[in-house]
């Protein structure tokens, strides 16, 4: 008999209630992972979102927080294009709108000129480009498309009473997107009533491998005395206010399921210990020193942790694929949840397990032998 | 139930080696109290126990011999005096987990198996604490189960076995490091008493093919006579002795 098969047949002898400390660990690990999976991997999403599109920087007013509502002067593209290291500078005005009648709330609206670079990203699944003379013509995400029902030649009412006809269905790489729409910018300004505003650039560098040209860049920028910053795409995703407090509640949230999670291993250890008190005493009284005793409710407690964790992960997994393909969510996020998270979530269970195990564990090494006994 | 294997004999060469040695144990005016010197439970007790000697202790209910039992198994400390083993007192002693693995074997009136563990399993729980391998552990534990007669019990759950059963397999077990000293404490308590006179001989028999130095505490006057010494316990003193 090994070590480990004592532990394991401990933890066996209470099915029920090993049970439901697993599945309450599998809750707490799968609320880590599913918070912070889709938090993360939202955040991924957009970064991806410009990394595919080939943009190196994006030009925001200074001190905006919420970037929707960033407004700088169109004409400034004239002033960033001309900057050496750039090689193409977008303009890019973004809008929110909910399409109620489909039950489609934050739908992304985007706000390109038809020559801009940024549709060489994206795949034409049918119709055509936004035309130069476009008018009130939109192409759909394929993702939104589907949602809304709509095909080429079908009217979409963008804003109240402002129907845009459909030219086109695209397919991005990335799910946000696919979820978005593209106006005519100038529609778009005029709709919102920001004509001759934009609401960020999207820069093009020359060369994009130079990272000391491209700080030397964004300080240039920072330094034109616009009103103008400048931050790589990472920089700019990460520093979403959105997305800072969507990551402060799924950090919240975690830690309140991990703690729920540790408490509920506490107490099924305690209660293991007390149960098992005079079988403490025996093991003491024929030889087992207080650190085997220790080492038995540890294992005891991480392996309980460790199985919730492996099941909660795997739950967890699963859910934001069902996610994914949800339509109200399913351009939101990707569905999957990045590795690091799972393998974070894991590592955490050892770490929750010790934690719950740790006083049960002292307290059942510290018993005396002649106390422990007697304990009936 | 099967036939009980042959116990090895060292009895004869350990006896002869003991002649110029301290007493195996030794307790010098030992007493013991309860919260805070309200209950006392020892009051100067002082003994030798020889190697490989038969002693029984006997006394009734608080007599103080369960007490004496545990200091002398190392369970708990004196409140003063002093208890030796192989002339080195237990006081001083930094581990004494590692001093009962190694040279102390109890025996408990209720059996105390562990009721997850299978006769075979049982067995092999002390010696977690020595450098055996599973595998060792094992071997080890099936020679010991076939030496007290219920190897063929060795994959059956405690509950699955009688009480007689039972004590043996807890006899294995304390046997499991082979220590010099077995302490029981009323092991025949909860048997019959053809069950108690089958494990009585058991210990006998260990006591005399394999030289044990053999404690038995018991309030049953006809299984003490048996021992060589019998120390009697009133009121946490040692009130007579007699040599069988």
């Amino acid at each position: 008999m090994h070590f480990v098969s004592l532990v394991l047949k401990n933890i066996g002898r209470r099915r029920f209630r090993s049970t439901f400390t697993v599945v309450g660990v599998a809750v707490a690990a799968g609320a880590v992972a599913a918070l912070m999976g889709l938090s993360t991997g939202f955040e991924q999403t957009l970064v991806d979102m410009y990394r595919q599109r080939g943009i190196d920087l994006v030009v925001v007013r200074t001190g905006v927080t919420e970037r929707l509502t960033s407004s700088l002067d169109a004409r400034l593209e004239q002033t960033l294009a001309g900057l050496p290291e750039v090689r193409q500078a977008a303009p890019e005005l973004l809008d929110v709108v909910s399409l109620e009648d489909a039950n489609l709330v934050g739908v992304t609206v985007y706000g390109w000129r038809p020559d801009s670079l940024v549709f060489d990203h994206l795949r034409l699944l049918a119709g055509k480009n936004l035309a130069p003379d476009a008018g009130r013509s939109v192409l759909l995400g394929t993702v939104l498309a589907k949602d809304l029902g709509k095909r080429v030649g079908d009217r979409v009412e963008v804003y109240a009473g402002v129907p845009f006809q459909v030219v086109g269905i695209f397919q991005s790489y990335n799910v946000y997107e696919n979820a978005a729409m593209i106006v005519p910018l100038a529609q778009l300004q005029q709709l919102t009533n920001r004509r001759g505003r934009v609401t960020l650039f999207d820069l093009v560098l020359r060369d994009r491998a130079d990272a000391q040209a491209t700080d030397q860049l964004i300080h240039r920028i920072d330094g034109l005395g616009r009103g103008l910053t400048a931050m790589t795409t990472g920089t700019y995703v990460s520093t979403s206010a959105q997305l800072r407090l969507g990551r402060a509640m799924a950090v919240l949230v975690s830690t309140i399921a991990l703690v729920m999670g540790t408490l509920g291993v506490l107490n099924t250890m305690v209660m293991a210990v007390f149960e098992r008190t005079q079988e403490i005493g025996i093991l003491r009284a024929i030889g087992w020193r207080r650190g085997r005793v220790l080492r038995m409710i540890l294992l005891e407690s991480v392996l309980l942790s460790l199985a919730g964790a492996v099941l909660g992960t795997l739950a967890a997994v699963l859910l934001c694929r069902l996610l994914g393909h949800l339509p109200g969510a399913g351009g939101l996020v990707s569905g999957q949840i990045p590795p690091l998270v799972i393998v974070a979530c894991l590592a955490l269970a050892p770490v929750l397990g010790l934690l719950g195990g740790l006083y049960p564990a002292w307290h059942g090494s510290h018993l005396l032998p002649t106390e422990a006994l007697r304990h009936e | 139930m099967s036939e009980a294997a042959p116990l090895d004999s060292t009895a004869d060469a350990g006896r002869a080696a003991a002649a110029n040695r301290p007493p195996l144990m030794r307790a010098e005016h030992i007493a013991k109290s309860y919260t805070d010197g309200k209950v006392t439970a020892l009051v100067d007790v002082s003994l030798e126990i020889d190697r490989g000697e038969y002693l029984a202790i006997v006394g009734k209910s608080g007599s103080g011999k369960s007490t004496l039992l545990n200091m002398l198994g190392a369970l708990d400390r004196p409140s003063s005096g002093e208890v030796y083993f192989d002339g080195q007192p237990l006081s001083k002693c930094a581990d004494l987990d590692q001093f009962r693995s190694q040279h102390l074997g109890f025996v408990f009136q209720a059996f105390n198996l562990l009721p997850i563990l299978t006769a075979l399993e049982n067995v092999q729980v002390p010696m977690f604490e020595t450098s055996r391998s599973a595998s060792q552990r094992q071997a080890r534990a099936l020679e010991l189960l076939e030496m007290v007669g219920v190897a063929h019990r060795a994959r059956h759950l405690p509950k699955a076995l009688s009480i007689g059963e039972r004590q043996r397999v807890a006899i294995a077990r304390a046997l499991a490091n082979d220590p010099p000293l077995l302490l029981a404490d009323e092991p025949t308590g909860n048997l019959d008493s053809q069950t108690a006179e089958q494990i009585i001989a058991l210990f006998e028999r260990l006591h005399a093919e394999r030289g044990t130095t053999l404690v038995l505490v018991t309030h049953d006057r006809d299984l003490a006579r048996r021992a060589q010494r019998v120390l009697r316990m009133q009121d946490g003193r040692i009130s007579s002795e007699a040599n069988s």
